[in-house]
């Protein structure tokens, strides 16, 4: 039996169901729960790690999220209202969410002290100092929550497979159901092929973005850099 | 931190799956058939073991008919729970279980590939015949069927007229169809809907939640569902059945399978001839309910029947 089959042939990857689409249904699953979830998680982010307030809240949010069963929270979104798009994304969203939260806040209330010193001694309001010294600060560590959120929505998209949702799960479940372990096995593969070429993606991401907060030779910089030297 | 939490968002999908996968009821290629016990031989008064397949119907019939030769005075007990048709097919013919429930259509495939019986009629004349070979003998033939079936909405019914598959090509625009994804390549899936009714279908949805499934066709977003006749969900949302004239979908008639010393047993057969004839599909229906979701003892259930019955 040659275990490959399904996956190089190209009769199944066309057509409404076909590999080709589902692939496409997963990466849009995927896009939209991240995207959602850096949305709503980055504002309450930046605010908990500003103000210092509310980290328990953080921690308590994230850690109860991580234990949501995606597949039962989805089947109960789904009774409760309907299949489709966007019930699916939501359920998928939830789950990218506290990754997203918890790296922005740390990376707020993580911004070096002394830069923060130093832009409030020069007079910089509170939303000047996020958007000046701590955001670009803590971009890198967002970027890094929003890798490991992308990780953990692009496996779990799976599930949308539960719910007439499409998405490569349905190659795992349909090949199960008639006992096509090529089917099966394509499914996994493409699943780990993404999960592996999005957190390439994102990680590239975050180096450029690192690679932009650092040193940059601007005279605001340097007065906020010289002010930050003058105060330690 | 980021590998470990991939792994676990990994993890967690996989054991997902497969519990889903493990209660989805459907025949589990890798069951383990359990290790044999019971009567070296049988008939007269020797133990009589019935088995059954991994799924709860099954467990139902197997605990009806061990029940009902037990009334009967005879020394039966039941090994449930053994597996696919494969596994437990094998142990009729080695002797570790003496009776099994079975469905005619399935288990005229299962022994002959190449049969070419579609109504009820050719499978209980073929069925004998075809059993000969590996000396296994069929009871009574009840009119209780689990097999798949079309249905739509009471409205939908209404609205185009619609009561069976041969009117299904007359609706027009062209209806999605909703059933579990191995349908899709059944000889009476998407294909036999063309093929035999001449009806094309605008999709195919693949389900694996019987209960989305509902949902859906409840909501409009597929118009024709496919079920068993035995789910509740069909006459508790008062969902109509479309029949099938031509003969489709193979008749799935619930039968005893027995060796044939046990089946020649005039005691064996003063016990199930009753209890196959009592039992109908809503009956049927009725009691998978009473297990699947209110949770009671298949056992206690199957008592409780043959009670009613006064059958045991």
């Amino acid at each position: 039996m040659n275990y490959f089959s399904y996956l190089f042939d190209p009769t199944k990857w066309a057509g409404a169901g076909g590999t080709g689409q589902l692939l496409l249904q997963h990466l849009a699953y995927t896009a939209a729960a991240v995207a959602i979830g850096a949305l709503v998680a980055i504002p309450l982010g930046i605010l908990i790690g500003h103000t210092g307030r509310g980290g328990f809240l953080v921690i308590g949010i994230s850690n109860a999220a991580r234990a949501i069963p995606s597949i039962g929270l989805l089947v109960l979104v789904v009774l409760l209202t309907s299949t489709g798009f966007g019930p699916t994304v939501l359920v998928l969203a939830v789950l990218a969410l506290p990754a997203i939260l918890t790296a922005t806040a740390a990376g707020i209330s993580g911004a070096d002290p002394d830069a923060v010193y130093a832009a409030r001694a020069l007079g910089m309001t509170g939303g000047q100092v996020v958007r000046g010294v701590e955001w670009p600060l803590a971009v890198p560590l967002v970027i890094s929550g929003v890798r490991s959120a992308t990780l953990q929505v692009v496996a779990t998209a799976t599930v949308a497979a539960f719910a007439a949702g499409g998405g490569l799960g349905q190659l795992l479940i349909s090949g199960q159901r008639s006992r096509d372990y090529s089917q099966m096995l394509a499914g996994a593969v493409l699943i780990a092929a993404l999960a592996i070429v999005l957190d390439l993606l994102v990680g590239g991401l975050g180096l450029l973005a690192a690679r932009r907060v650092a040193p940059r030779r601007t005279t605001k910089d340097k007065t906020v850099a010289a002010a930050a030297t003058a105060h330690a | 931190m980021t590998i470990k939490r991939s792994l676990a968002a990994l993890g967690l999908t996989i054991t997902t799956l497969v519990l889903a996968a493990c209660g989805g009821g459907s025949a589990n290629p890798l069951g383990s058939s359990a290790p044999p016990s019971g009567g070296a031989s049988s008939g007269g008064g020797t133990p009589i073991v019935v088995g059954s397949a991994n799924f709860t119907e099954s467990q139902i019939l197997g605990e009806i008919y061990a029940q009902a030769l037990k009334a009967k005075g005879l020394d039966a007990s039941t090994k449930p729970n053994i597996g696919s048709r494969e596994v437990y097919v094998k142990a009729l013919e080695d002797n570790s279980i003496q009776v099994v429930p079975e469905y005619t259509g399935n288990l005229l495939l299962y022994i002959d590939k190449n049969a070419t019986a579609t109504t009820s009629e050719e499978l209980a004349s073929a069925l004998p015949t075809a059993l000969e070979k590996n000396d296994l003998k069929i009871g009574e033939i009840s009119k209780a069927a689990d097999q798949d079936v079309y249905v739509v909405t009471k409205e939908f019914s209404a609205k185009n007229n619609l009561t069976s598959l041969a009117d299904l090509k007359n609706v027009s625009p062209p209806v999605v169809l909703g059933g579990p994804s191995e349908l899709a390549t059944r000889a009476y899936g998407p294909e036999g809907l063309k093929g035999i009714y001449g009806v094309t279908l605008k999709q195919f949805k693949p389900y694996d939640s019987p209960a989305v499934k509902t949902k859906d066709l409840l909501d409009d977003k597929i118009q024709v569902g496919e079920y068993f006749t035995t789910e509740s969900a069909i006459a508790d949302n008062g969902f109509v059945p479309l029949a099938d004239p031509q003969s489709m979908i193979l008749p799935q008639n619930v039968v005893p399978l027995m060796r044939g010393d046990v089946a020649d047993n005039p005691q064996v057969k003063a016990a199930l001839d009753p209890v196959q004839a009592a039992l109908t599909t809503e009956e049927l229906t009725a009691l998978n309910k009473q297990v699947d979701v209110d949770r009671a003892d298949p056992d206690q259930v199957a008592g409780d029947w043959l009670k009613s019955k006064g059958l045991a």
